[in-house]
């Protein structure tokens, strides 16, 4: 034994990103070493298996999971929360220049001969206590005022979509980085034994910019750290459902003997890699009860129904998602991902904005409203927002009745609550035409920082090497946003 | 995957060895550490470091820092850096707490070690030249080949002693899938163990199943699957519209240059620069097409030159990451932190891949191949064009008989012509006078005036009103001007414009600009000057003339193009104020459709998302269908040219103005108009037909390299440095006699003695065989990758594969016939305390199959299967449920082989992605393998598994019909190749029984299951029965015996 192994040592000295060795890891999950296989599936932090030798401290836990209600398409701030006067005043003017300072625009609205100003159709006021400005477009958004942590100086270099979309969910405009789901579950592992540790919802029958799948992939990690997508169908995961003519109690007496056949083979050949087959199969059968158990609303009482509204009973609506998020979350789900597409209001933004509005607003405030009332406000982190902001000027026509806006990295909104934000607030400003930032700003990998603080990691420690280079959700910036901390 | 417990052992493990007294390697035990922890900061990218101390080299480690050095060879306590590795002061501990790193006792032992040493450098091990011969081991009669002798020494050092072989049909098993991805057939298997005992001997009979499968289609599918994970393969387009792409025919050229045993180096030649080649086969610029699989964006809005910089950027990664194995992306915003490449080399080495003719979006409005691109031709087709050139020539030959022969007609004319003239092939003449509404009278067709909404106003013009125009609101005709590009035509217009324009659209035929690749025809102002195109994909796919001088701003200028049908630049012809101007020739290769993008009318001063003529004025538009002569466009400018020439006497008339009227005598003179409509027939004829002949994206490179810079911080906008192609310094020097192209890297990339590329290819394949690499970072060979764990081994099998002329068949023998490839995976618990991750290879490996091999094998144990080589992708199943749903197949496109697969990027086959298949956004050359529990849904539940389990059991049932034991024990065999021990055999029988009398009393769900699936039901089979078998067959194929190689 005196020849070294020329391989990295996992006693790399990086430390697990929570402080945590992967045996603190495992205790603090339940699991004895007789489920090290399950955890080992389950991914209970990967990064762990090193040795915390800094003796830097991890930032506390505020938040156990997350929720994050994203806005596909780039909901418009103007029209919802950031409310300026002064744009209002100006309607029907040129862009200034001293405000636009020839920041480049998409090809889209970049060729326009005029870009008028165009200020929001639709009446603000203050709400609640904080005296949030909310249009009246979110009623029941404005009636959470009091919760919110009102972020308006986001911003994002991404001018499309695609690009916009990805930067938000893996923290780099280009394919290929891992999302902020896989990131936690590469970092944290899971909180349950019977789901997986990050699914994801999409409203069903949405139109606009498409989505892909691998803004919930695990880019360079390892496979399993992908979201798992439940859909509107009688399979909410791919083939969870045993085929027809096979029944549960069938099916426990075919995997029994499946078992038995690997526990032969791992008698005979020692290979642990046959624990992680068996555990496979045990999860997969509890996962065909666990997941229907949150996808049947049966033991929902009216009064859910009632406050997430009508639609939480229409499989694939935003308001079921928001339901089943909650349920989720109840469960232990780390990280709950829903996207709600169709805010990309090029034209006609005024009808445009107002359906999308109808579809989410009640039941958004709604999922906020219950976890309250259940306690898991304070340590579930709720978000809502998109991939940036809309332009103060018009795209296209502006008319008496209708207008659209083009695509504006330079400000956008943001709302988080409960997880360790600091309900009631407002943070950060745009200037008065909602065109720059100019008080506060926050970047998308300033976002991503604060949402791992908020999670107790921090977000330079999070690491995996790919490539020879040790990525990051954050890549080599993020600061994170005090202020808004509780 | 490492258990837990693995990974704790393996720590105790590493760490006890750190301390031992072996002499230190540099690159094995010191690289690693002041790579990793180091470089960032003091390493080779010194632009951007805090620190002017560097680790890097010798020299800066032991330079003079002003009395003291960061390493003084020999010297411990002199040394800098042995003083700040164990500072106990956060303020002067390296590295420091924030950048949350450290180093372990026993990193820090090994760098004091190290100085203690002498500190001695030592080129990155990659880099070395690849030796010219490798001394191969002394070893024990265990080992059968060279390859053994360097695993036995290995595995000795570490304490182990190689494993004895496994069973034979263990081996069978293994090689099959490895080099076939198909499971052997009993046949096969029970041919082998006769072969093995008959009087050739064991060994030939090895070697005779390597050479039957090596000449399989098989085989070269299964290679190709491997390949299309490096080549980022995709069916769609990419990005977030992702639209499907027409790019298999080049899966099916890497099928034939594999079922061929093409030769590596040009396997690799092919495809990076096959079009340069002298006289290229179409396979050979169709291997090219490797270039083009990256992404492709269409997004409305996006900027084309930030994507065309990104697809560069791609091509050169996937080059770095599939010959190289080095990560060059690191450098694309900055010198390497790690190894020896800086920015200006990676810009050096992208321009190689810069200069085709391509956009940075492809074409929403349309359905273009994205240029450059390769037609598709069949032999014949390729008889047929032939054919329509030579009808074209002699047609051409024909016009200039006409012309020839027109003498003694046109001086009669001369002699006798009439004064006056009129307008033939006038379309549309619109003077923008007597407005009603939203209407301007079209004086050539009364009913149907040119529109525009109220926007654009009537403005005094050149000739009474004219049109000013707002840029945002077009003035069209409707029904006028959707030429074909073998028609000729006319547009001529005044103009008067209030700037000198960087780009805006005076008049087009075209939906939108980079929406439809600027599809149709168009005349632009660009940087002032008028600017005419016709274009099927612009920029690859046009021609384009330009006027070198800039129009006069604010005042009206007669501008006019005329076409003459014949697709090229030199048929196109620009006019300015009624004389020809003076032209360059901007495009000049139009070989498909300019119609189409869904707009068909004329238009004027706006085009989608383009820069509208805002402010622009144009009077007195004339369109015809026939290329006016330059007499005409005279007389469109001032009104008089043609007449007064008309006029002129004869004996005066200088020589140019009689080759001006002998033209216009020509453009009327019979027997000339009916040849050029003859010629027009002939080019119809050959427009069609290509028109209706498949393209695919290919490399084509331009006649001029694109000028390339740095790009600062690796932005698109943000041009530096020039750069010209190069490769970087601390790679062996590009060849003095090679082309500074494509081609001249590909024969340095090629070279013999090149250090990386023979390595990579073979650690690459050696992780196909072995699960990894002996490099196990095959994506990266840098300072930050693992070192080989059998360097010389590497050494060896690179030169080798290199003097068998890049030969894979020679390669894949050396590995799958020797001692190693053949052991047994069984050992013992000491065995993996020593070595949990089989490093050494005392042991055979064990791995799950890859995702294509775990369908392919429920369907070829089926038999449902459907053998065909190459073809268009298919959808089975699955593709049902995935992100983005399409239809599954009917028939045999429901069990092809799974490369076969049709990939959607944005949504890729599900049941390939929960089994690990790569994703194809990128290059990628390892795949990630995971259990998790989606994995058993697919194979329990699965409609293909629980189809492939039902014909399967059919089939088995047959035989064994009144033997249920019989039929466990065939089935277990079919599935995993093994005979099954009695106690699985009894398990897998009460297994049976249960299913049976569960079935038979309930026979509702015996008729359900057996409905899985469109493969016929097996109508001569009792239901219970069949449906109990299904299960067990089912039960089987989930086996981690069936799912893995043991």
């Amino acid at each position: 034994m005196n020849h070294r192994a020329p391989s990295t040592p996992p006693c790399t000295g990086f430390d697990s990103p929570l402080g945590l060795s992967r045996r603190q890891a495992l205790k603090s999950f339940g699991m004895g070493l007789g489920s090290i296989a399950l955890a080992d599936m389950l991914s209970a932090a990967e990064g762990g298996g090193r040795h915390a030798e800094s003796g830097i401290e991890a930032p506390p836990v505020k938040a156990k999971r997350v929720i994050f209600l994203f806005q596909a398409g780039a909901p418009s701030q103007i029209d919802l929360f950031d409310h300026k006067p002064q744009l209002i005043k100006d309607h029907g003017k040129e862009l200034p220049d001293s405000i636009r300072k020839g920041q480049r625009l998409t090809a889209m609205s970049g060729n326009q001969a005029s870009l008028p100003l165009v200020g929001t159709p639709f009446k603000f006021a203050p709400h609640g206590d904080s005296g949030a400005w909310i249009s009246d477009l979110l009623p029941h958004t404005a009636k959470i005022a009091d919760d919110l942590c009102v972020v308006k100086s986001m911003f994002t270099e991404a001018i499309n979509h695609g690009p916009g979309v990805t930067f938000m969910q893996t923290g780099s405009q280009f394919p290929g980085r891992p999302s902020i789901g896989a990131w936690l579950d590469y970092g944290l592992g899971s909180l349950n034994s019977d789901l997986p540790s990050f699914v994801v919802m999409v409203t069903k029958g949405k139109g606009g910019q498409p989505l892909v799948s691998r803004l919930w992939g695990s880019g360079f990690l390892p496979g399993k750290h992908d979201g798992v997508r439940f859909r509107a169908d009688k399979d909410a995961v791919l083939y969870l459902n045993s085929p027809e003519g096979i029944d549960r109690a069938n099916r426990r007496r075919v995997l029994d003997k499946i078992r038995e056949l690997h526990q032969l083979q791992l008698e005979a050949t020692g290979d642990p890699a046959l624990e992680t087959r068996i555990a496979q199969y045990e999860m997969a059968f509890n996962m065909q009860r666990s997941i229907p158990d949150v996808t049947d609303l049966s033991d929902e009482p009216e009064s859910t129904f009632a406050l997430y509204g009508e639609d939480a009973r229409k499989p694939g609506t935003y308001a079921h998602h928001a339901l089943l998020a909650r349920r989720l979350a109840e469960r232990d789900v780390r990280f709950i991902q829903l996207y709600h597409q169709g805010w990309d209001h090029h034209g006609n933004l005024p009808g445009g904005i107002r359906k999308q509005c109808k579809e989410t607003d009640q039941a958004s405030a709604a999922l906020v409203t219950d976890l309250k009332q259940r306690g898991m406000l304070d340590d579930t982190l709720v978000i809502w927002g998109g991939e940036f902001g809309r332009t103060n000027y018009c795209q296209g026509k502006l008319t008496a009745t209708s207008f659209g806006r083009d695509h504006h990295p330079r400000c956008f909104t943001i709302w988080m609550a409960g997880g360790g934000t600091r309900p009631g607030t407002s943070h950060g400003a745009t200037d008065d035409y909602s065109y720059n930032v100019v008080d506060g700003g926050v970047h998308i990998h300033d976002f991503h920082a604060t949402l791992l603080h908020l999670l107790g990691i921090d977000h330079e420690r999070l690491t995996y090497k790919y490539q020879g280079r040790h990525f990051r959700l954050t890549d080599v910036h993020g600061h994170i946003v005090k202020p808004i901390l509780a | 995957m490492r258990s837990p417990i693995q990974a704790i052992l393996l720590c105790g493990f590493a760490s006890g060895l750190a301390g031992g007294a072996e002499k230190i390697d540099f690159n094995r035990d010191i690289r690693p550490i002041l790579s990793d922890r180091c470089f960032k900061c003091h390493g080779p990218d010194a632009r951007n470091q805090k620190s002017d101390f560097r680790l890097d080299s010798f020299e800066n480690a032991t330079a003079d820092l002003g009395g003291y050095a960061g390493v003084v060879p020999g010297d411990l306590e002199a040394s800098e850096l042995h003083f700040v590795i164990h500072a106990e002061d956060p303020d002067e501990r390296m590295p420091p707490p924030q950048s949350k790193m450290s180093l372990s006792a026993g990193e820090k032992d090994l760098l004091d070690r190290w100085i203690r040493e002498g500190a001695p450098y030592d080129t990155l091990w990659s880099l070395k030249p690849l030796p010219p011969t490798v001394p191969v081991p002394e070893a024990t009669a265990w080992a059968r080949t060279p390859v053994d002798a360097f695993i036995e020494r290995g595995a000795r050092k570490a304490g182990l002693t190689p494993n004895e072989d496994g069973a034979s049909e263990s081996w069978l098993r293994r090689v099959t899938f490895d080099l076939t991805g198909l499971p052997p057939t009993l046949k096969e298997l029970d041919s082998f163990h006769v072969a093995l005992r008959g009087p050739e001997g064991g060994e030939r009979a090895y070697a005779a199943v390597v050479a039957r499968l090596l000449a399989t289609d098989a085989y070269a599918e299964r290679l190709t699957s491997e390949w299309l994970d490096v080549a980022r393969y995709s069916d769609s387009y990419g990005y977030q519209r992702d639209n499907e792409r027409f790019v298999w025919p080049w899966r099916d050229w890497v099928i034939r240059a594999f079922r061929e045993n093409l030769p590596y180096d040009d396997f690799i030649t092919w495809q990076l620069a096959g079009d340069l080649l002298p006289n290229p086969t179409r396979d050979q610029v169709l291997a090219t097409t490797f270039n083009r699989l990256h992404p492709q964006k269409v997004e409305g809005g996006s900027v084309p030159e930030e994507f065309r910089v990104e697809y560069v950027s791609d091509r050169l990664h996937t080059f770095g990451t599939a010959f190289l194995g080095l990560t060059l992306e690191c450098c694309r915003c900055h010198d390497h932190k790690y190894d020896p490449v800086t920015m200006k080399e990676y810009y050096a080495l992208s321009s190689f891949f810069a200069n085709i003719d391509e956009a940075g979006l492809y074409s929403y409005f349309t359905r273009s191949i994205p240029s450059p691109t390769l037609l598709l031709t069949t032999a014949a087709q390729d008889k047929q064009l032939a054919d329509a050139d030579t009808a074209i020539a002699a047609a051409e030959q024909a016009v200039q008989a006409a012309a020839d022969t027109a003498g003694g007609a046109f001086d009669q004319w001369l002699m006798n012509r009439a004064r006056g003239h009129e307008w033939h092939g006038l379309l549309a003449h619109v003077t923008f006078d007597d407005r009603s509404g939203n209407g301007f009278p079209d004086r050539v067709r009364g009913e149907k005036p040119a529109t525009s909404n109220a926007n654009n106003k009537s403005v005094p013009g050149k000739r009474g009103e004219a049109v000013q125009l707002t840029g945002d609101d077009p003035v069209k005709l409707p029904g006028v001007g959707n030429f074909a590009r073998w028609e000729p035509f006319t547009v001529g217009l005044w103009l008067n414009t209030p700037k000198a324009f960087e780009r805006t659209v005076v008049a087009r035929r075209s939906k939108a600009w980079t929406d439809a690749a600027s599809r149709g025809y168009e005349l632009l102002l660009e940087d002032g000057k008028p600017s005419v195109a016709l274009v099927h994909f612009y920029p690859g796919n046009a021609i384009r003339v330009r006027a070198t001088d800039p129009l006069p701003v604010d005042t009206w200028q007669h501008v006019a193009f005329t076409y003459d049908g014949s697709s090229t630049a030199a048929g196109l012809r620009l006019y300015v104020n009624g004389r020809p101007a003076a032209t360059e020739v901007v495009r000049d290769h139009l070989t498909k459709t300019i119609r189409g993008g869904g707009e068909n009318d004329l238009a004027l001063g706006e085009r989608f998302r383009d820069v509208g003529f805002k402010g622009g004025m144009v009077d007195d538009l004339l369109v015809f269908d026939r290329e006016l002569t330059p007499l005409e466009v005279a007389e469109l400018h001032d009104g008089r040219s043609l007449q007064a020439a008309l006029e002129a006497p004869a004996d005066r008339l200088t020589p140019e103005l009689r080759a001006q009227l002998r033209a216009w005598f020509l453009a009327g003179h019979p027997p000339h108009a009916a040849a050029l409509a003859k010629l027009e027939e002939t080019r119809a004829a050959k427009a069609k037909l290509v028109d209706g002949i498949k393209e695919i994206m290919v490399m084509r490179e331009m006649d001029e390299p694109r000028p390339s810079y740095v790009l600062e911080r690796g932005l698109y906008s943000e041009r530096g440095e020039p750069v010209t192609a190069g490769t970087p310094a601390a790679l062996p020097p590009f060849p003095g006699d090679a082309p500074r192209n494509r081609l001249g890297l590909a024969r340095w990339v090629t070279s013999g003695d090149h250090p990386l590329t023979a390595r990579v290819t073979v650690n690459r394949y050696w992780q196909m065989f072995f699960g990894h690499g002996l490099v196990r970072t095959p994506e990266d060979f840098g300072s930050q990758g693992r070192p080989p764990s059998h360097p010389e081994l590497l050494d060896w099998l690179a030169r080798d594969f290199v003097d068998s002329g890049w030969n894979l068949h020679h390669l894949v023998g050396n590995i799958v016939l020797s001692s190693t490839y053949r052991q047994s995976t069984l050992t013992d618990a000491r065995s993996r305390e020593i070595d949990p991750e089989n490093i050494w290879l005392a042991r055979g490996t064990t791995g799950r199959l890859a995702a294509e091999m775990i369908r392919d094998n429920a369907l070829a144990v089926s038999g449902l299967l459907v053998r065909k080589t190459g073809g268009a992708p298919v959808k089975p199943y699955e593709v049902a449920v995935s992100f983005k749903p399409a239809k599954p197949d009917t028939g045999e496109g429901l069990y092809r082989r799974s490369v076969y697969t049709w990939w959607k990027r944005t949504g890729p086959a599900p049941v390939m992605m929960t089994l690990n298949a790569s994703k194809r956004d990128v290059c990628r050359v390892r795949r990630e393998v995971t259990a998790s529990p989606l994995q058993a849904f697919v194979l329990l539940n699965g409609p293909q598994f629980v189809e492939a389990s039902r014909v399967a059991a059919a089939e088995f049932l047959r035989e064994h019909a009144d033997d249920p034991d019989a039929l466990i024990r065939h089935a277990y065999r079919a599935l995993t190749s093994r005979n099954a021990a009695q106690q699985q055999v009894d398990i897998l029988r009460s297994l049976y029984d249960e299913q049976l009398s569960q079935f038979t009393e309930h026979p509702d769900r015996a008729a359900a299951l057996l409905k899985t699936g469109q493969a016929p039901p097996a109508g001569d089979l009792p239901a219970a029965t069949h449906a109990a078998a299904t299960v067990l067959v089912n039960a089987i194929m989930n086996l981690d015996e069936t799912v893995t190689k043991r």
